[in-house]
């Protein structure tokens, strides 16, 4: 009985062996078969991005209508207009941006800068700071929330740019994906500059970063979409209007206690999706390489 | 990053509760936090900051131009703060002690942030205001906080086919109500009856209202013993059940903002339960000529008792590190007198917490409105202690487990019972 199972079993994976290998050979059946499974993918991401960008210029009414409409009975930019008329999206828009710009871009020159250190520099306590920094990563946001918000205060820094950038300059994240990228750079570089006589500073900025630019494009944008999406901490730290960054103004002005105002919150979101597809669209070459990398998923 | 995001909505989930348990046994049971000085004599001055939230922070701003007019020495701030993550934003500000001068309160937060407010002074009159909110404000016989607008929930239900279904008047007893539900199902076509909450957050408090208007009560008058397991909870739970088993009322509606809306649209489930922003909730979903087409009636009364709803609503509070307090207090007397209320009103739709400002004709002009007003005079607020909100959630599991799994009312709520007693009612 045993050994009868044992066989089936044995068939059974040269079987699916054979499978594999015809598989990867690519009938013109299996590459039929594959497209159809990424373009039922591809439809099902599209859709909400489709429906969004439909029911921004529906009316209120017919987006609570049931059955529900794809295309627009009728256009309206009511729902546009309300956030370049009554809301002021500009103030909101540009503190996003100010806010995402340094803190991408400090994000950028203090995690390489730690990243370098880390993986090609000797010093006492290197493998201390590295496992401090992997701590870090562990410790969840939620126990550390009210503390920095208590030291901000006290810092009298509420409701400043300065308040809603410096918590995120120098991510364990970010320093943990560069340090892993920048020790795969070979050694070798380096000491031939170093040989050549280039101190640290110029063996960094003229060796090590021109290598980095994957690592970099990846960091960047993943540090501008959580800087970009980020709501609970702005809307803490901000305790006026005019610091009020567009997640927080869109929650503000669209979902209420008890009812929601779909078509400004659908309009806003376009607003607010809108530069960081740009940006994805521009970059996405240096991020995919940048993930195939560094194999951060 | 992308890690931090999580984390974020991580802390939205957890903060709250944490933050909550945590101000209420901050407390120390004999300090009331200062007397409650009096007002000073002369107009107000200075700078007033307020925090509201939505709407109300939205219009509060322009709203409040005549009080800045009175008392030309002060500056009026507000800041509209979003629904969402509101109390988080609370209570870093009070741990960071960057609190505005005035907090917008919603009623049931009541027992959470008491500590970190100061009592209400004497000089302000909240003699006419609704009895069911200003209990929502007291704790250990002092006063914390001033409703401002109150709230409570009713049956929204479609006219044109109440017709239809061969009633005259929206029922007031609880036969009444089932033989509508059924008539709705079988008359006009509609999928389900009624719309009741099955499960989910606060599903229990929203179905409440049957069981206070069958002489039920969640807990005994000085708030020290649950009583979730009483005959009449019982029966109201058994009744509310018969809707689900019957197919009168779907086991597992859409709970999303704004479907029981579309479903009273659209005839599909022609009543359901809510509070006043569903009027203008209603009329933008239906579009135009839908606003004769429904109307609200009060809670039918149980065989045990009579009709009694649910209230909430939301009070203005001043918090001890309040920089302005005594002109803070000059602009909530003045949010609170009546006139004022019954202007605010007409603003953004809030039903004032004076009862005085009911007999304004802004109120009286809509008999929908007026509808709201009576049921107001036989109202019930959720238990004032830090515990209920784990009661209240594990009340949710309990009903949803009659409604969906068929498990028996009566063991769901013995079950409910002694895990109310266990987590006690202290605070």
């Amino acid at each position: 009985m045993g050994s009868a199972t044992t066989a089936t079993a044995v068939s059974e994976r040269s079987t699916r062996t054979r499978k594999v290998t015809s598989a990867r050979r690519r009938s013109p059946s299996g590459t039929v078969l594959a497209y159809t499974a990424l373009t039922f993918a591809l439809v099902a991401t599209l859709i909400p991005f489709a429906w969004m960008f439909l029911g921004s210029v529906k009316t209120e009414a017919e987006l609570r209508q049931r059955p529900p409409t794809w295309w627009p009975q009728t256009f309206t930019w009511d729902n546009f207009a309300a956030w370049f008329g009554r809301l002021d999206i500009g103030t909101f828009f540009m503190n996003s941006v100010v806010v995402a710009v340094f803190t991408v871009l400090g994000t950028l020159v203090f995690c390489s800068m730690v990243g370098y250190a880390l993986a090609k520099l000797d010093f006492p306590g290197k493998r201390l700071v590295f496992t401090l920094v992997l701590v870090t990563l562990m410790v969840p946001g939620v126990v550390t929330f009210v503390p920095l918000f208590v030291v901000v205060s006290k810092l009298g820094m509420v409701s400043t740019y300065p308040a809603l950038i410096l918590p995120f300059l120098a991510g364990p994240l970010g320093v943990f994906l560069m340090r892993q990228f920048i020790q795969d750079i070979p050694d070798s570089l380096i000491e031939a500059a170093r040989i050549d006589g280039a101190g640290e500073l110029r063996i960094f900025l003229r060796v090590v970063m021109p290598l980095c630019g994957p690592a970099l494009a990846t960091l960047a944008i993943l540090t501008f979409l959580g800087s970009w999406n980020n709501f609970l901490w702005p809307l803490v730290v901000a305790q006026s209007e005019d610091m009020y960054t567009l997640p927080v103004a869109l929650s503000l002005y669209s979902v209420g206690q008890n009812s929601t105002n779909y078509g400004v919150l659908l309009a806003g979101s376009v607003l607010i999706i809108t530069p960081v597809l740009l940006l994805f669209v521009a970059l996405q070459r240096y991020f995919i390489q940048g993930i195939a990398a560094t194999g951060i998923k | 990053m992308i890690r931090h995001r999580l984390l974020a909505a991580f802390a939205v989930a957890t903060a709250s509760t944490l933050l909550v348990s945590g101000c209420g046994r901050a407390e120390s049971p004999g300090q009331t936090g200062g007397a409650a000085a009096g007002l000073s004599d002369g107009p107000a001055t200075g700078t007033v900051t307020i925090w509201a939230q939505g709407t109300e922070g939205e219009a509060l701003q322009d709203f409040v131009k005549p009080f800045e007019e009175a008392n030309p020495d002060v500056q009026v701030e507000v800041t509209a703060v979003p629904w969402d993550s509101a109390q988080n934003k609370y209570q870093t500000a009070i741990a960071g002690g960057t609190t505005p001068d005035i907090g917008m309160l919603g009623s049931d937060w009541m027992p959470g942030f008491r500590s970190a407010l100061t009592p209400v002074p004497e000089s302000i009159d909240t003699s006419d205001v609704f009895p069911f909110a200003l209990e929502s404000t007291e704790f250990d016989g002092a006063s914390y906080a001033v409703p401002w607008y109150v709230e409570t929930r009713v049956i929204f239900y479609r006219t044109d086919l109440l017709k239809e279904a061969g009633f005259d008047d929206f029922p007031t007893d609880w036969a009444g109500l089932k033989d509508l539900a059924k008539a709705y199902q079988d008359e006009t076509g509609a999928e389900f009856g009624i719309s009741l909450p099955s499960g989910g957050w606060n599903a229990f408090l929203s179905n409440l209202p049957f069981a206070w208007s069958n002489g039920a009560e969640v807990i005994n008058e000085d708030q020290t013993e649950w009583t979730l397991d009483s005959p009449q909870m019982v029966e109201s739970l058994s009744y509310l059940n018969s809707f689900f088993e019957e197919g009168l009322a779907d086991k597992s509606p859409d709970t999303e903002s704004g479907s029981a809306s579309a479903d009273l649209v659209s005839g599909d489930v022609p009543m359901f339960l809510s509070g006043p922003w569903d009027i203008p909730g209603l009329e933008l979903a239906g579009g135009e000529g839908f606003e004769d087409k429904f109307g609200v009636a009060t809670i039918p009364a149980g065989p045990d008792g009579t009709s009694t709803s649910f209230a909430a609503g939301s009070n203005l509070g001043v918090f001890k590190d309040a920089e302005n307090p005594d002109a803070a207090w000059k602009l909530i007397q003045w949010l609170s007198q009546p006139d004022v209320q019954a202007q605010w009103f007409e603003t953004v739709n809030d039903l004032p917490a004076q009862q005085a400002a009911w007999d304004d004709e802004a109120l009286t002009a809509d008999p929908r409105v007026a509808v709201f007003g009576e049921q107001l005079q036989s109202v019930k607020i959720a238990p004032t202690l830090v515990s209920w909100t784990q009661v209240s959630a594990a009340a949710d599991t309990q009903i949803e487990q009659v409604f969906r799994g068929g498990k028996s009312v009566e063991d769901a709520l013995a079950e409910l019972q002694s895990t109310a007693d266990s987590l006690g009612t202290g605070q």
